[in-house]
């Protein structure tokens, strides 16, 4: 329906939006069927020489920012970020900028092909063979299986209303990003303290004293964008109002270098660091000290963070004094044994501070969610291992890569009879499938997402593709919905001609819904919501979370994990700008310096200078990491970061490819190879639980920095 | 009046005066007069004496040249400046310090010859040449770098102020421009300074010489045959350039200085570079005569007897006086940071002394200082040829080191300790430099065969000038003013 | 002489504060500067050899001893100096300045490489193409077409993002009108997460950016240099209020 829009139709509505931005989307048919065309022969509103700007929807991670993706000649030109987009309004960060490297990424897979697992070679399929070889995994639902990324997307819809209609499972869904920002350990605290499977969103913008336990909002956690802007206006409040914020964490990350104090605990100890803050508290605030907090001791607690009591005691003042106080639990913090102890506790913190659904407090982001969590993807592994699964559909996660080998995921593959692959790079998964059907690039694409998380209303922000697909790639949804249709028992429930039917179909509910523009019928719809770039509600509709339990519950807290001194290390596993190692082949991620570091193109492991010293090891040599209890090690480039515990070592995640291309492959390690299979509470890895030790190779390779050894740190040596 | 100091002091033979005056002949060449036919005969026999050994050093050197420096360049033009070791923020490496270094070089020659000359200083007339000849080559060589060192040598060419449709010129306000024309001016002021005395050298080889010697000697002797007018025109043409070209020496090296004092670096914007990198060029350059003089001494036939331990006792007092004046403006450096306090300069000079590439500021104190002034003032030392050429060399490698320091040394180490930098050359730069030493080499011996080394109508006029004369019972040197 | 210089004043002098108090050194501006301006990547043994070409680089130093260590984040780009360093050593003018934005603008087609502007810059702001770097097909498709791809040899920099000045300047005279405060915002600032970056005419008092230069805690980077930098940077930090 959509390409029957005339032009008069598409100047109208294009005259709409003016009043919105300095946006000019292609509509209808324009969006549908954009062309790289030749210069003589263009699109005639596409003139020769201008830009065309077109909204999506940034693919690179689940926050789903929106876009404005400037083309010219029927080229990706420059990724910007959408003004009026609720995410990210305007803003665009370096994963999004990049992903026009991903779109004309030379290693991509240029059409569907069948492959021999484990081995580079393959052999091209046409399109039809591609959609009769799914057809044939679809007809047997009960035998098959999907895992899929985080987003929560129209393929995810669509996935889930299949496994609904025939019985089959549920998608499975895993990000190593996920796991890295605690994500399902959050999810299901918030569920317990909140009563609401809702993600919490923590308003920085008006918070006075913001306690942040291992959230790295400003680099990948969530929604960094948000969250940025939130940092943004907590600096600039009223009157000269600046906000303190307290970050704990074995390792300084990025946001803890923003906060103004960083308190170096034992990793594993936040959770106990803030129940004794809700006991000084509760007390000072001279409330009956709820049975959360009353169990702890605090002494006990200040030594196993390894820091002073009395240190502890003046943190619980200015958590109690504030006016708006906000705790924030994440990342590190949530993915140990205690995560989902720790999570509950933090989230505690808020409600003992009375901030739930105030100005600098804690709300919750609109949109009910699912938990991923990593029991599924073991219910999974169990089900291959079984041999109940023929056909194994991937997309939009690389499970080799992004999953610790200990979990025996590879392993378990070898019992799939079939494994589908819609990667559009050839990654470590996609080496070992059968058949690999590569979806579009996120700029190619058609689409949608809801928003979960980093926004204050209820939005689905549209995807579109700004450029014609660059090789002959088909959207999975598209496939999906190919096979099905030849598949009788499927083809009379899932109703849909093709991907922008379906998408229309999901969204036709929002016409009438309240967003901030509205249409008579769907067309109308259709081109104003690819032209603003999606659709959300007028104003803010946050909900307010509750307090669910009365903080009555008591938390059986372990102290952390002992370290044996100088020998044993915690592993501290961070993201970076690679997120869940997606980004590791776009050449100018690589290159963009680590913000902490500044280290490009490679891995390294941050080591304490005294605990260096100690080992006998100097700035970039190399050391063998071995986990304890563990055989699998790796080698990594030591740097010498002061702002680590002594007792703590820790390494990005993202580099480490065997495969996915020029740019990714034989770079850095890959620490998810050392990570523990063990699942908290939450049904989250408990990957910052890794014991590791250090033995150096005696070898040693400069790391491509961009900062001066010699002049940072005064090194001898360059 | 040679002959005539010959029979004079041929007509007294006592014992005790035979000695004295034999040793005075034996110490100055100007007092040991040689029948005029059979000195040229020497120089021509020098000039024309070519061994096997002669041609393998030059067809060795030839092949140097072509690969080591053509070659290596080539390399670098097709791939991109990259291949060098240059980098954030030592942009200049050590194709500048090698092109200070060839114009340091380049300095002697016409600061032996010509302030000598003016000043009349007898004991230079065998080496006049052979200096002025280092000025030309060593400028040759020099001035490949700034050719060497673009980014796009291929159009180099938009430095030269040349009329254009686009009414584009170069920029006067940069050193760089100064440069071009300060080392285009120079070039061309030593070559005619040295074609100058040149001419009744060759009229005399031209005289000597038969086939296509004879016909270049002809061309290029002028028709010089020696008559009143044409010595009295020669001697004005090269009084007049003799001191013409001291300003135009001092301008130069003030200028290459100015490339550095100019800019806004720290341990660079100075006025003492001017003076400084003078009298860096002078030692350096004397030095060179010295090693050149034993080389030529060692290697060309006759040479001996024009090449005498005076000239290198001369020459070595020289040294050791402008390595005393070097070293004052060095320390001089460090006195102007003292008290001009700026913070930047003062991190720059203690970087050189104790950072990671304090050996080659050591080196550099060693050879330019320590050395000469342990060893120079001995008359023992100066009057060893071989222990001069050692220490020659030495202080040119310690030239060559306060080049680096003041280059890429300073330049890595600037305002901002985030984006300091260490400079490590690479085979291609060093391939380069050593390929333009090649030049320099493969240009002298060439020379060494093709014109006559040693100034003889110099050395001639010399000779009958002075004489040995009687003063009661002494007999000591005298000189007769010629002009 | 007095017209002469209300003349220059009233041309529009472009200009940036970067607020380092918010700045949390993410690394955003660096990438969205690369990808407007057609910056090539240069590969990991480039990179530790320090010849990295990003146009925007954040400084980061550490202070203090653990565990009260801390780094601070500067991003450090052409300062667009009124008096620049880099200008007068040119010989060939392809470093000059540009009397329509005064900022300092290179002129690729005429450098040849000598390299004396990138020595006299303070910032050390000024990066060199070593080598022709290869986009391979089909990523060249994302090449800027505002922006000229540079070869070897030649010197570039940050230019304020002028294609998008005289985008801005031509828009607003198509429509009629002044080129209005926020109307021009180069690559760097449009991305900043934070908005710690803001882009302006500093010439007009009423401008964001001629308001935040009057902050009480503005300074200039290297300023007793008297280069007359057009960036200025609002002192920062945990040291500052809190």
């Amino acid at each position: 329906m959509s390409n029957k829009i005339s032009r008069r139709d598409f100047l109208k509505i294009s005259g709409i939006g003016v009043t919105a931005a300095a946006v000019l989307t292609g509509c209808g048919p324009a969006s549908r069927y954009v062309v790289r065309q030749s210069y003589v022969d263009m699109p005639e509103y596409n003139q020769t020489g201008k830009s065309t700007y077109y909204a999506t929807t940034c693919q690179e991670c689940p926050a789903g920012c929106g876009l404005i993706v400037r083309t010219q000649e029927g080229r990706a030109i420059k990724v910007e970020g959408n003004p009026n987009h609720p995410v990210n309004q305007g803003k665009v960060c370096s994963r999004g900028l990049t992903s026009v490297q991903g779109l004309y990424n030379p290693d991509r897979i240029g059409g569907p092909l069948q492959r021999t697992r484990g081995d580079r070679s393959s052999q091209p399929l046409t399109w039809e063979e591609a959609v009769s070889t799914v057809q044939n995994g679809l007809s047997n639902p009960e035998k098959t299986a999907f895992l899929l990324g985080l987003m929560p997307d129209h393929l995810f819809d669509l996935v889930t209303e299949f496994s609904e209609t025939t019985g089959a499972a549920a998608p499975v869904r895993y990000s190593a990003l996920g796991t890295l920002e605690g994500r399902a350990t959050l999810l299901a605290a918030s569920k317990k303290m909140y009563g609401t499977d809702q993600f919490p969103y923590f308003d920085l913008s008006a918070a006075d004293v913001v306690f942040n336990f291992g959230a790295d909002y400003l680099e990948t956690w969530l929604s960094p964008l948000a969250y940025s802007r939130g940092y943004r206006k907590m600096r600039k409040q009223e009157f000269g109002k600046r906000g303190y914020i307290v970050a704990f964490g074995a390792r300084q990350s990025l946001t803890a270098s923003n906060a103004d104090e960083w308190i170096p605990v034992t990793p594993g100890s936040e959770g106990l660091v803030a129940l004794a803050i809700g006991q000084i508290t509760a007390r000072l605030k001279g409330q009956t000290i709820p049975a959360l907090f009353a169990g702890v001791n605090l002494q006990a607690a200040a030594d196993a963070a390894g820091i002073s009591l009395q240190k502890l005691q003046q943190l619980g003042q200015l958590f109690a004094n504030a006016e708006n106080s906000l705790a924030i639990p994440g990342g590190a913090a949530l993915t140990t044994s205690v995560g989902y102890e720790t999570a509950q506790a933090v989230l505690g913190l808020n409600i003992l501070a009375d901030n739930l659904g105030k100005p600098g407090g804690v709300f919750l982001a609109p949109g009910t969610t699912s938990t991923a969590s990593m029991e599924a993807v073991k219910t999974l592994i169990q089900r291959c291992l079984d041999g109940e699964v023929d056909t194994l559909f991937i997309h939009g996660c690389n499970p080799i890569f992004e999953l610790p080998d200990k979990l025996g995921f590879e392993k378990a593959l070898e019992k799939v009879k079939t494994i589908i692959s819609f990667a559009p790079f050839e990654d470590e998964t996609a080496l070992v499938s059968d058949f690999v059907f590569p979806d579009h690039t996120g700029l190619e694409s058609f689409g949608y997402q809801r928003l979960l998380a980093g926004t204050d209303r209820s939005t689905y922000s549209s995807i579109q593709p700004v450029v014609q697909p660059v090789h002959n790639t088909k959207s999975t949804v598209d496939v999906l919905l190919a096979a099905a249709a030849a598949i009788p028992a499927l083809s009379a429930n899932l109703n849909y001609t093709d991907e922008v039917d379906f998408i229309q179909q999901k969204i036709s509910s929002l016409i009438q819904a309240g967003g901030f523009f509205t249409a008579s019928e769907m067309p109308t719809f259709w081109s104003k919501w690819l032209q603003f770039g999606g659709w959300w509600k007028n104003a803010a509709n946050f909900g307010t979370p509750r307090d669910a339990t009365k903080l009555d519950l008591e938390l059986n807290m372990n102290t952390p994990q002992k370290v044996t001194e100088g020998e044993e290390f915690h592993l501290v596993t961070f993201s970076t700008q690679m997120g869940d190692g997606r980004g590791a082949n776009r050449p100018w991620l690589q290159e963009t310096p680590d913000p902490q570091t500044t280290v490009t193109w490679n891995s390294w492991i941050e080591m304490h200078p005294a605990t260096a010293e100690h080992l006998g090891i100097m700035d970039d040599d190399i050391v063998e990491i071995t986990p304890i209890g563990g055989t699998n090690t790796i080698e990594a480039i030591v740097y010498l970061y002061p702002a680590i515990r002594p007792d703590t070592v820790a390494i990005p995640f993202g580099q480490g490819h065997t495969a996915l291309g020029r740019w990714a492959e034989g770079r850095g390690v890959n620490p998810a190879k050392l990570w523990s299979e063990t699942t908290n509470q939450a049904g989250e890895l408990t990957i910052s639980d890794t014991l590791v030790t250090i033995t150096p190779t005696g070898r040693r390779r400069p790391l491509a920095r961009q900062e001066s050894r010699v002049g940072v740190y005064g090194d001898g040596e360059h | 009046m040679a002959a005539d100091a010959k029979s004079l002091l041929n007509g007294r033979k006592t014992a005790h005066v035979e000695t004295e005056a034999e040793e005075l002949r034996k110490e100055h060449l100007m007092l040991d007069p040689m029948p005029r036919d059979e000195m040229n005969d020497m120089v021509m026999e020098a000039m024309t004496t070519t061994t096997k050994t002669y041609w393998v050093w030059v067809i060795g050197f030839g092949i140097a040249v072509a690969v080591l420096l053509f070659g290596a360049w080539g390399y670098m033009i097709a791939t991109g400046m990259g291949v060098a070791g240059i980098r954030r923020p030592i942009y200049w490496g050590i194709f500048i310090v090698t092109f200070v270094f060839w114009i340091g070089i380049s300095h002697a020659g016409t600061f032996v010859s010509a302030i000598l000359r003016v000043f009349k200083a007898e004991f230079r007339r065998p080496f006049t040449r052979a200096a002025e000849l280092m000025t030309t080559f060593g400028l040759a060589a020099g001035a490949i770098y700034p050719l060497v060192h673009l980014g796009r040598v291929w159009v180099f060419y938009w430095m030269i102020p040349y009329p254009n449709a686009r009414w584009l010129w170069p920029n006067f306000r940069s050193a760089l421009e100064w440069d071009l024309l300060a080392i285009t001016t120079y070039l061309l002021s030593s070559t005619i300074y040295l074609f100058l005395p040149l001419i009744p050298d060759l009229a005399m080889a031209r005289d000597r010489s038969t086939g296509i010697r004879h016909f270049f000697y002809k061309t290029f002797a002028l028709g010089w045959r020696g008559t009143e007018a044409e010595w009295t025109r020669l001697r004005k043409a090269i009084g007049i350039f003799a001191f013409a070209i001291i300003p135009v020496m001092f301008s130069v090296h003030t200028i290459v200085s100015w490339d550095f004092a100019v800019g806004q670096v720290a341990g660079w914007h100075s006025t003492i570079f001017g003076p400084y990198f003078i009298i860096g060029a002078i030692l350096s350059g004397v030095s060179a005569v010295v090693t050149i003089l034993y080389v030529l001494r060692k290697t060309l036939k006759n040479m001996d007897y024009f090449i005498r331990l005076e000239h290198f006792d001369g020459l070595g007092k020289l040294i050791l006086i402008f390595s005393m004046a070097w070293a004052y403006f060095f320390f001089n450096e460090y006195l102007l940071s003292w008290y001009g306090g700026e913070a930047a300069v003062k991190q720059v000079l203690t970087l050189h002394a104790t950072g990671p590439t304090a050996w080659v500021w050591y080196l550099m104190l060693i050879c330019n200082v320590a050395i000469p002034w342990l060893f120079l003032w001995n008359k023992k030392v100066r009057r060893t040829p071989w222990l001069m050429f050692i220490i020659t060399l030495l202080v040119n490698v310690g030239m060559y080191a306060e080049r680096y320091t003041i280059i890429p040394l300073t330049l890595g180490h600037q305002r901002s300790p985030f984006d300091w930098g260490i400079y490590n050359p690479t085979i291609v730069e060093v391939s380069i430099a050593l390929g333009t030493l090649c030049l320099f080499i493969f240009l002298y011996l060439l020379a060494s065969r093709a014109i006559p080394l040693v100034p003889v109508w110099e050395v001639q006029e010399g000779q009958m000038a002075h004489s040995i004369r009687k003063v009661g019972k002494t007999e000591v040197p005298s000189v007769t003013e010629l002009e | 002489m007095a017209e002469l210089l209300k003349e220059q004043e009233e041309t529009q002098k472009w200009g940036m504060v970067i607020d380092m108090d918010i700045c949390s050194g993410c690394q955003a501006c660096v990438t969205a500067c690369s990808m407007e301006n057609n910056v090539p990547f240069v590969g990991e043994d480039e990179m530790a050899y320090g010849r990295g070409l990003q146009w925007m680089r954040i400084r980061r130093y550490w202070e203090g001893e653990y565990p009260e260590v801390t780094p601070t984040h500067q991003p450090m780009l052409c300062q667009q100096c009124g008096s620049a360093p880099c200008e007068p050593v040119c010989p060939t003018f392809a470093s000059v300045h540009s009397q329509e934005e005064q900022i300092n603008v290179q002129v690729y087609n005429r450098c040849i490489g000598t390299r004396y502007c990138a020595n006299n810059c303070p910032f050390s702001a000024r990066v060199f193409n070593w080598f022709d770097y290869e986009t391979p097909a089909p990523m060249n498709s994302y090449l800027n077409p505002d922006v000229s791809v540079r070869r070897r040899g030649i010197m570039e920099k940050c230019t304020f993002c002028v294609q998008r000045i005289v985008h801005g300047r031509q828009q607003a005279a198509a429509e009629g009108r002044e080129v209005e405060d926020g109307d021009i915002v180069p690559a760097c600032a449009q991305a900043c997460p934070t908005d710690a970056i803001v882009f302006g005419d500093l010439s007009d008092p009423e401008s964001k950016v001629s308001k935040m230069s009057r902050s009480d805690r503005a300074f200039k980077e290297l300023e007793e240099l008297g280069t007359q930098p057009k960036v200025i940077y609002l002192k920062g930090g945990k040291s500052y209020g809190g």
